[in-house]
């Protein structure tokens, strides 16, 4: 779980919040209505996270509560491991 | 970065200009005038290869990297005033073979790219709607899953090529509160039940491309037909974009070329107050800008290439090729209108053409603004 979550937000504070202090991004921030992810970033994000963890997220899987934070996307790469 | 073409390359650029002035843009005034696309142009382009040139031989293609392709593609653009064709040919490649190519099952790869390579289907693109322009991950087309299968609802605006296309390559969601991961992209045949192709859309500039909406009622589509996974269209999407916009400014830069020749040659040879016009500073400056634009263009356009054939992103390289290179066309176009004076107004000498094309390019393939949006996120801002 740890490795999912430091996977998540190294790739979120690299690619989505370059310049921002570490601390400011918690579990629970909200990524999607904050604009964080956007559409391009999601898809982007998503595919990572396939690679990185040779799985496979089906259209449905990606519905917004499961993309709204760190913590909610992390269960969702767990609930395909 | 190479400035200079290699001499293969300055081959193929050179063999396609020949082939665009012998072949291309007859009778160009009056269908430029009624909109007529040239079907017999599509044909002999086909012969040439120009339809297959970034598709494997095994698909009937020729096997192309980009930066060969946007030789061939600025040897067309300086060789015809015929943008439409090109506009046309472009679309039909970019937006409908390579997608094929890239996202393609085994089964469409073979049943499609030959007839899109020899020339006897045409391809078009459906992704913008009335309500998703700029912001396209937007759009509405509804795909409901029924058993195996879809079942398409919407309405496509903006359709190039549709009033002649065979096939088209449709992007619709299966769910519009997954926002851009409901997005999936199908491959549909003319005569589909279901799918229309609604009115013609007149234009102001490249009028040789015929345009029209696309509608889709109950249209079923087997899931065979989707292209790549479902969900993500998006990618499918964005493949298309990044080749449309190297290539098409590819074209455009050769416009540029030729439209600089003719008002040098106007220059030298029109008369006034007793000297060449060319020898009024005001108008040699337009020249001048003309010749400058153009060199800072053309190394834009071939890093594309270079990035491509190298495997590398090159998002924000796009970006600011189309920016830069539209912006500069219609800028030059206006210019050569000024140096021909009156005679650029009049519609029979299509120097105004080059202009109502032009401004088109501002617009497809993401406007000016949204290339600017692509460059700041590319800028990490
Ligand atoms: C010649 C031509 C051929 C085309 N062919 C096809 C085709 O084959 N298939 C297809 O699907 N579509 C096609 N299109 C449609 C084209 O992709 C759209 O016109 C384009 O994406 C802009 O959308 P819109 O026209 O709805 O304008 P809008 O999105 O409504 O834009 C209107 C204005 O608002 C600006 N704007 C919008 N959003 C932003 C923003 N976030 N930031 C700053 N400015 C913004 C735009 O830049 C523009 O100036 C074609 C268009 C043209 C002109």
């Amino acid at each position: 779980m740890n490795d999912i979550r430091s996977v998540l937000r190294a790739y979120i504070l690299e690619n989505l919040l370059p310049g921002e202090d570490p601390s400011n991004l918690t579990d629970d921030t909200e990524l999607k209505e904050s604009g964080i992810l956007d559409s391009m970033s999601t898809l982007k994000l998503v595919t990572y996270l396939e690679e990185q963890f040779a799985i496979e997220f089906a259209a449905a899987d990606l519905e917004p509560a499961n993309l709204s934070s760190i913590a909610a996307l992390q269960r969702l790469v767990q609930s395909k491991l | 970065m190479q400035l200079e073409l290699s001499e293969e390359r300055t081959r193929l650029r050179e063999a396609a200009e020949q082939f665009a002035r012998s072949a291309l843009g007859k009778d160009l005034a009056r269908r430029e005038r009624t909109g007529e696309f040239d079907r017999d142009a599509w044909r002999r382009c086909a012969e040439f290869g120009v339809l297959g040139m970034p598709i494997p031989p095994q698909f009937g293609g020729m096997g192309l990297g980009l930066s060969d392709l946007l030789a061939v593609m600025e040897g067309l653009g300086r060789g015809t005033r015929d943008q439409g064709l090109l506009f046309s040919l472009n679309a039909h490649l970019w937006t409908n073979s390579i997608p094929i190519l890239k996202f393609g099952t085994a089964q469409q790869k073979d049943k499609y790219l030959r007839p899109l390579c020899d020339g006897s289907l045409i391809g078009a693109n459906g992704a913008s709607e009335p309500d998703a322009g700029s912001d396209i991950f937007s759009l509405r087309t509804r795909a409901l899953r029924d058993g195996d299968g879809y079942v398409l609802t919407g309405t496509k605006m903006f359709v190039t090529n549709a009033p002649v296309a065979d096939l088209f390559v449709v992007y619709a969601t299966v769910d519009p509160a997954l926002g851009a991961t409901g997005i999936t992209a199908f491959i549909i045949e003319k005569g589909t039940p279901g799918l229309r192709v609604g009115r013609k859309l007149e234009k102001m500039g490249l009028r040789t491309s015929p345009m029209a909406e696309l509608i889709m009622e109950d249209c079923r589509v087997p899931a065979s037909q989707r292209l790549g996974r479902e969900g993500r269209g998006v990618p499918v999407f964005e493949c298309s974009m990044e080749w449309e916009r190297g290539c098409i400014l590819a074209s455009c830069l050769g416009a540029m070329e030729r439209q600089l020749e003719e008002c040098l040659a106007h220059a030298r040879s029109r008369k006034q107050f007793g000297k060449p016009i060319g020898k009024f500073q005001s108008v040699a400056n337009r020249l001048v800008d003309m010749r400058v634009r153009l060199d800072t263009c053309r190394p834009l356009v071939y890093r594309i290439g270079e990035l491509k054939d190298a495997g590398r992103d090159a998002t924000t390289e796009a970006a600011i090729a189309k920016l830069h290179v539209s912006e500069c066309y219609v800028k030059s176009c206006l210019d050569a209108i000024q140096v021909f004076g009156g005679y650029g107004y009049m519609t029979e000498q299509l120097v105004e053409c080059d202009l109502r094309d032009s401004v088109g390019s501002t617009l497809y393939s993401g406007t000016s603004e949204i290339q600017r949006n692509i460059i700041a996120r590319g800028l990490k801002l």
